[in-house]
């Protein structure tokens, strides 16, 4: 390691490069390794378009997970965020709420559950985030089950489906093809990465990740940018709910119970420090990735849903033990 | 907390009634029946027995099926009150046996409701799941070809509802020759059922026929068939649930299997009166199962 950043030697940085790309490699060969196991199932358009559609809810979770991981936080509340969209969205366009406004919903109370958590977190000065977001985990579950009475709400106007259902064939045969979804996950990372690199409160927020109390002094306002990080996470979690009640047809009650531990281990699995001020989006979408490509090569091969747990458990110690051994080696150097 | 709230509403419940000279006798379901049609009916059924039979029934019910630990905690709260009967439904047989034990040693009749325990000489009240099952299964042997290939999707096979729907279906599809290509659990979720759905079809393109253990993963099977704009795959649910019966009457889904929860809840508070008043039970009580086509359909919504 240390080598190759000796000037002259090579053109390539290899230490930077896998600090960067090593986790794209990690999909690579799980790719090229499930190619060889199953060649004419994993690779058929159809496979890889059901991996695409099917991790693209999770996708937008860990997006709005990143966020929050980075200043340190954790959101428990996505998965009930989630959930709460669904049914809320459900039972509107059921009733018949002109769908531009359906599509709204989603968001919106993403973003209310958001500022919620952000208020509990900087205003109430409540000890850590874990508590504020396990309080309205079990705030908007059970709101979900009291406006639904327990009862999944199925039948959605076709536009509300639209995002989380359509894909464009380019003459591949159905269910082959580019989802709706994924434009919205790449718009969503693209948009995230901006604003996390190129603008002063995305600064902020990495700098609040690594020292809150130095960026505090330094005149950050930490208190509004924490708010800003936790309804940010939310509104992707209403987001996603769009996606899965489009790609269901239904708002169920029980949707997205227990997945923000899935969106917490993808991104874990891409590289971000549960410490904060470190982590890439690119990072969390290869981590949405593995967990995916894992999870369906593991299907497609017939193998058993508690195996499944199993590996998943096992990989999210592994990356993260390659991630210190890596930290490990470059603080020697 | 949740629980706590429950256990407090249960406990009101108990104080209110324990004034009446009434016997008291607890349904205590799985889920919560508020809008769950299916225990929505298991309830209705009890309280119409019990207003028949002129005694109190109070339900509790843990906020999630999978809530094992609430249901348990419940059922303690219970016992120390003191009530003339328990049917219930265990979210967890293994689980749930200790305090079936303890709610017997404080004489306290107990009989089991749409779901079998494994304590010794409780009666179980409910559906022949295996049987339902492969009633779904004759139904898809009657409308496909011999040798077809067709799929089940599994609920969690840690509950014996879904290993009897597991073994019923799969046994019932093979005797008739037809090939079952894939087993894959979709824990009983619509959302699942769906991926999973798309990975089965992905690695298996002549599937004609899916068995989905229960109507959610049935109408996710539903979504995966027809984003893959396949007309030829013959969907069959069980439960027969409101959305289930729209998606048979659409010609969405081929058929589905409709328990008689009302049956469980009536048939359990008979029982309990029965047991109270000395009388000896059959070890299975069957509550029956109906395959639900187009044309009986329209019941169910």
């Amino acid at each position: 390691m240390t080598d190759s950043t000796a000037p002259g030697k090579t053109g390539i940085n290899w230490a930077k490069f896998l600090e960067v790309y090593g986790i794209i490699l990690v999909v690579i060969v799980m790719m090229l390794a499930l190619a060889a196991i199953k060649p004419e199932v994993f690779l058929s358009a159809q496979n890889l378009t059901n991996i695409l559609k099917q991790n693209a809810s999770l996708a937008l979770l860990a997006l709005g997970m990143y966020v929050v991981i980075v200043t340190a936080g954790i959101d428990l509340s996505v998965g009930s965020i989630m959930g709460l969209s669904m049914v809320a969205l459900a039972i509107a366009s059921k009733a018949g709420v002109p769908w531009p406004v359906v599509l709204l919903i989603g968001p919106a109370i993403g973003i209310a559950v958001g500022w919620v958590n952000g208020v509990g977190l900087t205003v109430l000065k409540l000890p850590h985030p874990f508590i504020m977001t396990l309080g309205t985990l079990n705030v908007a579950r059970g709101l979900t089950f009291l406006i639904s009475n327990g009862a999944p709400v199925s039948g959605l106007q076709p536009e509300v489906r639209y995002i989380g259902q359509a894909y464009y064939s380019f003459g591949l045969p159905p269910p082959a093809g580019i989802p709706a979804s994924l434009i919205l996950v790449a718009v969503c990372a693209v948009g995230l990465w901006f604003f996390l690199e190129k603008t002063n409160m995305g600064r902020h927020i990495f700098a609040i990740g690594g020292n809150p109390h130095a960026a505090r002094v330094s005149g950050i306002n930490v208190d509004g940018t924490l708010t800003v990080v936790y309804v940010i996470s939310g509104f992707m979690a209403g987001l996603s709910g769009l996606l899965l009640a489009g790609r269901t047809d239904s708002g169920f009650p029980n949707a997205g119970i227990g997945i923000e531990l899935d969106a917490i281990a993808a991104v874990i699995i891409g590289g971000a420090s549960f410490f904060g001020g470190r982590g890439t989006v690119m990072g969390v979408l290869a981590g949405v990735l593995i967990m995916g490509i894992l999870r369906n090569g593991l299907n497609i091969n017939n193998v058993s849903a508690f195996w499944q747990q199993i590996l998943i458990g096992l990989v999210i110690i592994i990356a993260v033990y390659i991630d210190v051994l890596r930290r490990r080696a470059s603080v020697r150097r | 907390m949740k629980k706590l709230l429950l256990a407090g509403v249960a406990v009101g419940a108990l104080l209110g009634m324990m004034g009446s000279a009434n016997a008291a006798y607890v349904l205590a379901m799985k889920g919560p029946g508020a809008g769950n049609p299916f225990w929505a009916a298991v309830e209705a059924g009890a309280k119409a027995k019990a207003t028949e039979l002129g005694v109190e029934v109070v339900v509790v019910a843990p906020p999630a099926e999978s809530d094992v630990q609430a249901q348990i905690t419940q059922i303690e709260d219970l016992i120390a009150q003191g009530i003339d009967g328990l049917a219930l439904a265990p979210t967890d047989p293994n689980a749930l046996a200790p305090v079936v034990e303890a709610a017997r040693a404080a004489g306290i009749p107990v009989v089991f409701v749409d779901t079998r325990g494994i304590n010794e000489g409780v009666t179980f009240i409910g559906t022949n799941n295996e049987v339902g099952a492969a009633l779904a299964a004759k139904y898809l042997c009657d409308t496909l070809p011999a040798g077809s290939d067709v799929a089940i999707l599994q609920g969690l096979i840690s509950q014996s509802t879904g290993q009897a729907r597991a073994e019923g279906s799969k046994k019932g599809l093979t005797d008739c020759g037809l090939n079952v290509v894939a087993e894959q659990t979709a824990e009983w979720d619509r959302a699942k059922g769906l991926t999973v759905t798309e990975n089965i079809l992905a690695g298996n393109p002549n599937i004609k026929g899916i068995f989905g253990s229960n109507d959610n993963m049935a109408l996710g099977a539903v979504e995966a068939v027809k984003a893959a704009a396949r007309t030829d795959i013959t969907i069959v649910g069980f439960d027969a649930n409101p959305d289930a019966a729209a998606a048979v009457i659409a010609g969405d889904m081929a058929a589905t299997i409709a328990q008689a929860p009302g049956n469980m809840g009536g048939f359990g508070i008979q029982a309990l009166f029965d047991l109270k008043a000395g009388k000896t039970l059959d070890a299975w009580i069957d509550t029956g199962t109906v395959l639900v086509t187009k044309d009986n359909a329209d019941g169910y919504k």
